[in-house]
């Protein structure tokens, strides 16, 4: 693992948000002191607010938007679910 | 019950696949089964006619909270054994794009259990679809009424 990867974490995107934003997978640098949380990684992707139904997933378990990020993780955004 | 079937069968499929040959493939001599299959509708969520449905999801995520839900559900309703079967990538009207099963000794827990299955992955798996006609693509925005 280089030194880029031990201080990153991964974001995805999915459905509209891709569309919106115009990508779907981005590795984004962690600041070196400050504790980020998951509503945090939202605000640096300059989407605007988030939509009440989008949900946070971290390492593919929904969580709180308060939940904190670490290095290696994967942060996923999840516009409402319509599947079945 | 056939000493091959698993408790839990959940398979996501980017083809085509026939319900009916997967059903006689994972059926056993249990009492009591239910099923729904789902297929994709002819028409567009305002009506006008449906050139082609995209069905987007989170692998890994999606398959793992299909799997916690069809445990929690046959624990809950005291059925057998569940059979997810879901359709993923571009899909045509008519093609079936999910089948839910369950056996269980009773019909009740069987009926019970396969209706509260198929809604749980409605509302928590992550899928998205999105309804293509003329070229254009239009994501979804809710789930169709009960």
């Amino acid at each position: 693992m280089t030194k880029s990867q031990e201080r990153s974490f991964q974001v995805l995107l999915f459905a509209s948000l891709r569309d919106q934003a115009g990508w779907t997978k981005q590795r984004v640098m962690l600041p070196d002191q400050d504790l980020v949380t998951a509503e945090d990684v939202w605000s640096q992707l300059q989407l605007g607010p988030r939509p009440a139904s989008v949900q946070i997933a971290i390492n593919r378990e929904l969580v709180s938007p308060q939940t904190l990020v670490h290095a290696g993780d994967e942060v996923a955004f999840l516009p409402p679910f319509t599947g079945g | 019950m056939g000493v091959m079937q698993e408790k839990i069968t959940i398979q996501l499929h980017n083809t085509i696949f026939d319900p009916w040959l997967q059903l006689a493939a994972w059926s056993s001599q249990t009492a009591a089964a239910a099923t729904f299959i789902g297929r994709v509708r002819e028409v567009a969520q305002d009506g006008r006619p449906l050139e082609a449905l995209e069905l987007t999801h989170y692998p890994g995520m999606c398959e793992e909270i299909i799997r916690q839900d069809a445990q929690r559900l046959l624990m809950d309703h005291d059925a057998s054994s569940v059979l997810v079967l879901h359709r993923v990538g571009r899909m045509l009207p008519s093609e079936v794009i999910v089948l839910v099963a369950v056996e269980a000794d009773l019909r009740g827990p069987a009926q019970r259990c396969c209706t509260a299955l198929l809604e749980a992955i409605k509302h928590q798996a992550p899928f998205w679809k999105r309804e293509w006609r003329d070229g254009q693509g239009t994501w979804v925005s809710g789930n169709t009424p009960l």
